[in-house]
Order: C-alpha cells, then sequence, then structure tokens
C-alpha cells in the first residue's frame, strides 16, 4: 500500500509538470501531426497525389505447358499466359495508372540501366524459368527487384503490391500441394480445377481485386474524400512515424521519471523516507512503480489520441496489450538502469540526450529505412541491438496484423531487455542506499 | 539500560574514507527532556543524527532508542521517533496538506485518523489557513514548520531536531523555539543540535557540546559554565593585526587562554576589573590601540573556547 502511495505521488507530480506533460505527450502528437497535414493539407485542396513510380519490367517469363490457369479469374490477367504477364497486367491495371507507369524493356541489363540513369525508380526482372518455377510444386518463384536506394514511398508501394500478389499466389500453390497430398497426383484435370476454384475464391471474388492487392493494413480507415489507396499509403507512414515517437518518448519518459529517485535523493525526501518505518524494498518498490505507471498512462494515452486524431489503426487489443507491456517494461527499466549509473541530476542532463537519441534513433532507424531493401535489412538489424528497436518492431508487426507468434518474439524481445535493466538498476540502486 | 533514558548512546563510531566523522561518543537522554548537542559546523552533529535515525549504520558502537536497537531493531526505532532534518525534505510542488498526509501514510495512518491528525498538525504549525498552497510558494519559515509539521504526524516519543533554526527569520525562529518547549510539554524527548550557544542554553535540560567528532562535556547548562570557572571573556579587536599583542597577553598576570580569529582576540581571565587596564597598558606599550571590547560572563560559548581554543561560532 506505501508503494502504491508513493507511486501515486511520483504520478501526481509528473503529471503537474507541464514540460513532463509536453514531452510525454504534445511532441510526440506533434511531430506525428507535422507529417499528417503535410500530406492531409495538400489531400484536401484536391489536387494532390503521389508521384508515379516509373517501374520498367524486363519480363523474361517462357511461361510452359505446366501453366495452364485459367486466368480470367486473375485481376489484370485476362489475356495473360505466363506469370510474368499476370504481374504485368495487374501494375498496368487503370486503377494502378495513378500510381505507378509501367514500360516494358527486352533484358534484365536495360532495367538495371534503367534505374541506374534514375529514368525509373523501380525494376523487375521476370526470370525465364518464373512460371515454370510456380508451376513446379517443389520449385521457388523469384522476381528480382531493383529499385533507386534513395527513394522509399514509391518502391515500397509496388513491393507491398508485388507481396500481395506472391501471396495469394503461393496459396494457389499450398492448395495445390494439399489436393495432391489427398488425390491422385496424376488427376490433372482436377487439379487444374483447384486451382481454378481457389483464385476465383481468393481473387476473383472481390468487388475490387486491384484494391485488395493494394491494402495495406496498418493504414487507417478514417474517411478521406481520396482513393483508398493513396489515404492507406500516407497513413502507413504518418502509423509509422507515430509508433517511432510513441517509442521515443516513452523511454524519454521512463528515463526522466526515474530521475525523480535521484532528484528525491538531493532534495532530501529519500533519506527522509528511510527514516519513515518503511522500508527500502517498499520505497524503491514505490518508485519503480512511478515509473511504470507513467509510461502506461503515456503510451495509453498516445494510442488513444493518434487513433481520434489521425485515425490510426494499431490493431487487435490481445497483440497490442502484449506489445504495450513490453515497451511499458522495457522503456521503465531503461530509464531505471541509465538513472542508477548516474551520481547527480547534473549528470543526468547530457547523458541522457546522448544515450536517448543514440538509442531512439537506433530503435527508429527501421521506420525511416522502410522501402530501401537493403537498407531494410541492415536495418532492421540494428535495430534490434537498442531496445527502442524491438518496441518499434512490435508496434509494426501488430499494425501490419502479423500473427501472435511474430508479435510474441517482439514481447519476448522486450522482456529480455527489460529484465536485464530491472536487475542491473535494482542491484546498483539497493547498493547505493544499503 | 536506564529505565528513565529515552535514547542511549554506546560508543559510536562512524568514519567516511579518513574522515573521522563520529569518534567515540556516548551519552544519555532522559524521558521528556530536551537535549542538545551543540557544536560548529562539522563537529559530527548531524552524522550523529543520522546513525541514531538508522540512516547510517555505524562502524562500531549501537544505541537504544526507546531500549529498541538501532542495529538489530532499526523499524521499532523509526516508529518511535520522529526526525526534522537539517535541510527542508519536503515536495515544494505539493500542498502542505498533501505533504503531511503523504507522509503520514508512511508513518501508517489512515483514512479518517490520517485526515484528524493532519488538521491537528496543520493546527499545531499555524499554517491551517494556508494548508492548500503549494509549499514551493512557502517563506523559509513557513517551510521550515511544515517541516517540523511532518515528525509529529505519528505522535513520536522522541524527535530528532537537527538545526531547525538555520536560515530564518528572527520571528520563525521564536516560533520555532516556542514548539520545541511545547513538544517537551506533552512529553516528548527531544534532541536537538545547534551551533547557537543561545539556543542549547534557553531550551536545554542537559547539553553535550561536540566537536572534531567527539563529546567534549556533556551536562546541565550550570555544570558546563563550572568547567571555566568564573571566568570571563573579554573579546576585543585592534587597529593593527592581532599578533602583535597575543604572546605579550598570554604572559599577564590573570590571563588564562588568548585566542585570535578573524581579526578578533578573545581572552579569558579571571577578574575583567583587574586584567582589562593591564590589555590597554600594554597595547600602549606597543604602540597598539584597542578599537572595540566587549566582556562576556562565563557562558557556553566560553565553555567552548576553554574546551577547543575556538570560539563556537567558527
Amino acid at each position: 500500500m506505501k508503494a502504491i502511495d508513493i507511486a501515486l505521488k511520483d504520478m501526481s507530480h509528473s503529471f503537474r509538470s507541464t514540460s513532463a506533460v509536453v514531452f510525454m505527450f504534445g511532441i510526440p502528437l506533434l511531430v506525428t501531426a507535422m507529417f499528417y497535414f503535410m500530406f492531409g493539407n495538400i489531400a484536401s485542396e484536391g489536387d494532390f497525389s503521389l508521384p508515379r513510380t516509373k517501374v520498367v519490367i524486363a519480363d523474361l517469363d517462357e511461361g510452359g505447358p505446366e501453366f495452364q490457369v485459367n486466368t480470367k479469374n486473375i485481376p489484370g490477367g485476362k489475356d495473360a499466359h505466363t506469370m510474368g504477364q499476370l504481374i504485368i497486367g495487374i501494375l498496368q491495371s487503370e486503377k494502378m495508372s495513378d500510381l505507378i507507369e509501367v514500360s516494358l524493356v527486352p533484358d534484365a541489363e536495360s532495367a538495371h540501366t534503367a534505374v541506374d540513369s534514375q529514368a525509373a525508380q523501380v525494376a523487375l526482372i521476370i526470370p525465364p524459368d518464373f512460371s515454370k518455377q510456380f508451376a513446379d510444386l517443389n520449385g521457388k518463384a523469384v522476381i528480382e527487384f531493383y529499385q533507386d536506394p534513395t527513394l522509399t514511398i514509391g518502391p515500397s508501394i509496388i513491393r507491398s503490391i508485388l507481396n500481395r500478389f506472391m501471396d495469394g499466389m503461393s496459396s494457389v500453390k499450398i492448395a495445390v500441394n494439399v489436393f495432391l497430398d489427398e488425390a491422385d497426383p496424376k488427376d490433372d484435370v482436377l487439379a487444374g480445377q483447384v486451382v481454378d476454384e481457389y483464385l476465383h475464391i481468393s481473387l476473383a471474388e472481390s468487388d475490387d481485386p486491384e484494391k485488395d492487392l493494394l491494402d495495406v493494413r496498418s493504414a487507417s480507415s478514417a474517411p478521406v474524400d481520396k482513393s483508398a489507396e493513396t489515404t492507406n499509403v500516407l497513413l502507413r507512414i504518418v502509423s509509422q512515424i507515430m509508433a517511432g515517437m510513441m517509442v521515443f518518448y516513452a523511454f524519454y519518459t521512463g528515463t526522466s521519471t526515474a530521475q525523480s529517485i535521484l532528484k528525491e535523493e538531493e532534495d532530501r525526501t529519500l533519506p527522509r523516507l528511510f527514516t519513515t518505518p518503511t522500508s527500502q524494498a517498499t520505497i524503491l518498490t514505490g518508485k519503480f512503480l512511478a515509473v511504470f505507471m507513467t509510461v502506461l498512462v503515456q503510451i495509453i494515452v498516445l494510442i488513444i489520441a493518434s487513433k481520434l486524431i489521425f485515425g490510426i489503426r494499431w490493431g487487435e487489443f490481445g497483440p497490442v496489450a502484449l506489445v504495450v507491456a513490453g515497451t511499458v517494461f522495457s522503456a521503465s527499466s531503461f530509464g531505471i538502469f541509465v538513472n542508477s549509473l548516474l551520481k547527480s541530476t547534473r549528470q543526468g542532463g547530457a547523458i541522457f540526450g546522448g544515450v536517448l537519441t543514440v538509442t531512439g534513433m537506433l530503435g527508429m532507424i527501421s521506420v525511416f529505412a522502410a522501402g530501401s531493401p537493403t537498407a531494410a535489412i541492415l536495418s532492421d538489424t540494428v535495430s534490434l541491438l537498442v531496445p527502442q528497436g524491438w518496441a518499434v518492431r512490435g508496434l509494426q508487426q501488430v499494425m501490419n496484423g502479423q500473427p501472435l507468434a511474430s508479435v510474441l518474439i517482439s514481447f519476448l524481445g522486450l522482456l529480455a531487455w527489460g529484465a536485464v535493466f530491472f536487475i542491473v538498476g535494482v542491484l546498483r540502486f539497493n547498493k547505493r542506499y544499503a | 539500560m536506564n529505565n528513565s533514558a529515552a535514547i542511549e548512546v554506546l560508543d559510536l563510531y562512524r568514519s567516511f574514507g579518513e574522515t573521522r566523522a563520529v569518534q567515540g561518543i556516548s551519552f544519555e537522554v532522559i524521558q521528556g527532556e530536551i537535549f542538545s548537542l551543540l557544536g560548529p559546523n562539522g563537529a559530527g552533529k548531524t552524522t550523529a543524527i543520522s546513525m541514531l535515525s538508522c540512516l547510517l549504520r555505524p562502524d562500531k558502537g549501537d544505541a537504544r532508542i526507546m531500549g529498541h536497537s538501532i542495529i538489530s531493531n532499526p523499524n521499532e526505532v523509526k516508529a518511535v521517533l520522529g526526525v526534522v532534518p537539517q535541510e527542508i525534505a519536503l515536495y515544494e510542488d505539493l500542498t502542505a496538506r498533501e505533504n503531511l498526509t503523504f507522509w503520514g501514510k508512511m508513518y501508517g495512518l489512515r483514512g479518517s485518523a490520517l485526515r484528524r491528525r493532519v488538521d491537528e498538525v496543520l493546527d499545531i504549525i499555524g499554517l491551517r489557513d494556508r494548508a492548500n498552497e503549494r509549499v514551493g510558494k512557502y517563506s523559509g519559515g513557513m517551510k521550515r514548520r511544515v517541516n517540523i509539521g511532518v515528525a509529529l504526524l505519528h505522535k513520536p516519543q522522541v524527535i530528532y531536531m537537527d538545526e531547525p533554526t538555520v536560515g530564518i527569520d528572527p520571528q520563525s525562529r521564536r516560533n520555532i523555539l516556542d514548539s520545541v518547549v511545547s513538544l517537551k510539554d506533552q512529553g516528548m524527548t527531544v534532541l536537538y543540535t545547534t551551533h547557537y550557544m543561545e539556543e542549547a542554553q534557553e531550551l536545554s535540560n542537559h547539553i553535550a557540546i561536540m566537536d572534531h567528532g567527539k563529546l567534549m562535556a556533556y551536562g546541565t547548562h550550570e555544570d558546563l559554565v563550572k568547567l571555566v570557572g568564573q571566568q570571563t571573556r573579554i573579546d576585543l579587536t585592534l587597529n593593527v593585526d592581532a599578533g602583535r599583542v597575543l604572546n605579550v597577553w598570554r604572559a599577564l598576570e590573570g590571563v588564562t587562554r588568548v585566542s585570535a580569529e578573524d581579526g578578533k582576540i578573545s581572552v579569558l581571565v579571571d577578574d575583567s576589573n583587574l586584567v582589562l587596564p593591564r590589555l590597554f597598558e600594554s597595547a600602549a606599550k606597543l604602540s597598539t590601540r584597542i578599537t572595540s571590547v566587549d566582556i562576556q560572563e562565563p557562558n557556553l560559548e566560553a565553555v567552548f573556547l576553554h574546551l577547543t581554543g575556538r570560539a563556537l561560532r567558527d
């Protein structure tokens, strides 16, 4: 009970401080709002559109007798006889024309040259055996994706479309595999019907198949008088920034709130607490609890506020709660750990700035590197060197609707970082006040 | 243990690195009395109080507060103890009432008992009408009063007050000294540290004089004054450097001790009427003019000078 009293007192202190409230809630929302309005205002003027992404395609796909799918069920695939033609058909469809400008080149070298000379932003090289590999149940169909590394939004749109397409086609392969396991493997006609039916169900029954292929699950459902595709892509960016800001400032709050331990030591209220019949463990528990509660309140408020203001769809409650719990624990423990290394609050200013900026930027690097394949792989790895990276990854996963198992890994990562920080921090503080 | 002793200090030691802050002090404080630890800054008073508050663990020795050992029963000690630290130890962004309520909870008070006691303490410290103002907006004296109020919340049997009048205005100081006497009247035992001789003299039943971590003397005011006999202290200033006369004056008949600090010379004498003319005479022979003279009857200041060779306020 005394621990809760201490925590409530500390929280009251935090939320009475104007500067703390501004840093906890104001700045993350403000930064996100800057991005939101930067695009949103343009959109509201009625002439907004993302710049069209120039895509060159070297379709080397030779098709094959094995590829016998009834392509009328596939969006954009009405005249397609190979998988490569299917992809070209989708990217050239009318509804994509606002976003994508497709041109064909005869070979891979021309495609590379177009991107290298900045005549195009993305090159797709569809290999000769693409259809064969797709038709081969044990094969692997691969497209080479070559992009201008300085660009993010356009290439990420193309990648998103292709991923959705390839996911759908992979589902077909799985369906056929399952069928062949259960039926006579030589019953080709039946297999073809299965493929046909599956495509019909999975893609063709949609009222707007191109829209399905463009759906970005982290994007807002907020009604904007623009095409859903454009809105979704823009809000996806806003969502990413909000997630990054929230994590950055959650760690800031964890660190600055935990500083109250040092502040109380300097103000002599901590020694005075030690003269009351309240154990050291209770006092420190109360102080730590205050850090956890403050960060928790901050994240909950930011999630609700950003949903209401920007229409950000954070994902299912369960996975979101899991990532939030991990982030709160990790951010709070990080704050306790950093403060346990300090002798005084005077040291804090410089060290907080450095530590929080470096770890925060490392953690958010994946947000800014999205869309650049090479950078994305590297940044995903680098960002996991700091707890902020795990938090950002977890939020991205829940926003993208990834399965609980993937989210669980991020949660465990956060938990592991948090546990290490918490144990070291508590040991150091216990030793300090022993 | 003496049954009437509220505090029994048994050979306490504490060092910080090479600095020996407290070097084997022992004394007893009788229940219901005001006991002053008198000494200059750096004498070891606060370190002693910190050990008796269970904030610092002694290197050696023990103390019993209402029969509870500070080493083996710190929680029992804290339950019977109220501590008024030297610095203001309050939450400045909380109101006086919020501060008292929070600290009351730390002493285990809850609900209506807590609310009632907070009101009582606000009355005692005379701040009920300003209870809902943030402490940060209070004057130094008002903060000191809240600082004391916190220690009274759980009606402790023993209260430590560590230099509670440092840096405040005369009116607030008077108010605090009156409340200390009032606490004694309510049956509390008060351990009071100060470097103001007048406060120790006015308040205390017993006084211990500390310097350099050691207890130099211990007793009632009268007992301590007897240590310097009936000696009078004469404080003088000269128009030249004091070094010119020190050795001459030390050799004068009737002079017990001569010390000089910050341009002021203190001379302990048996009879000021006899010695004062001799001081003027020898000064004149040395072509030195005495520019001021202040004659002090025997008091704690003189005791301290007698015991340490230094003035108490230095």
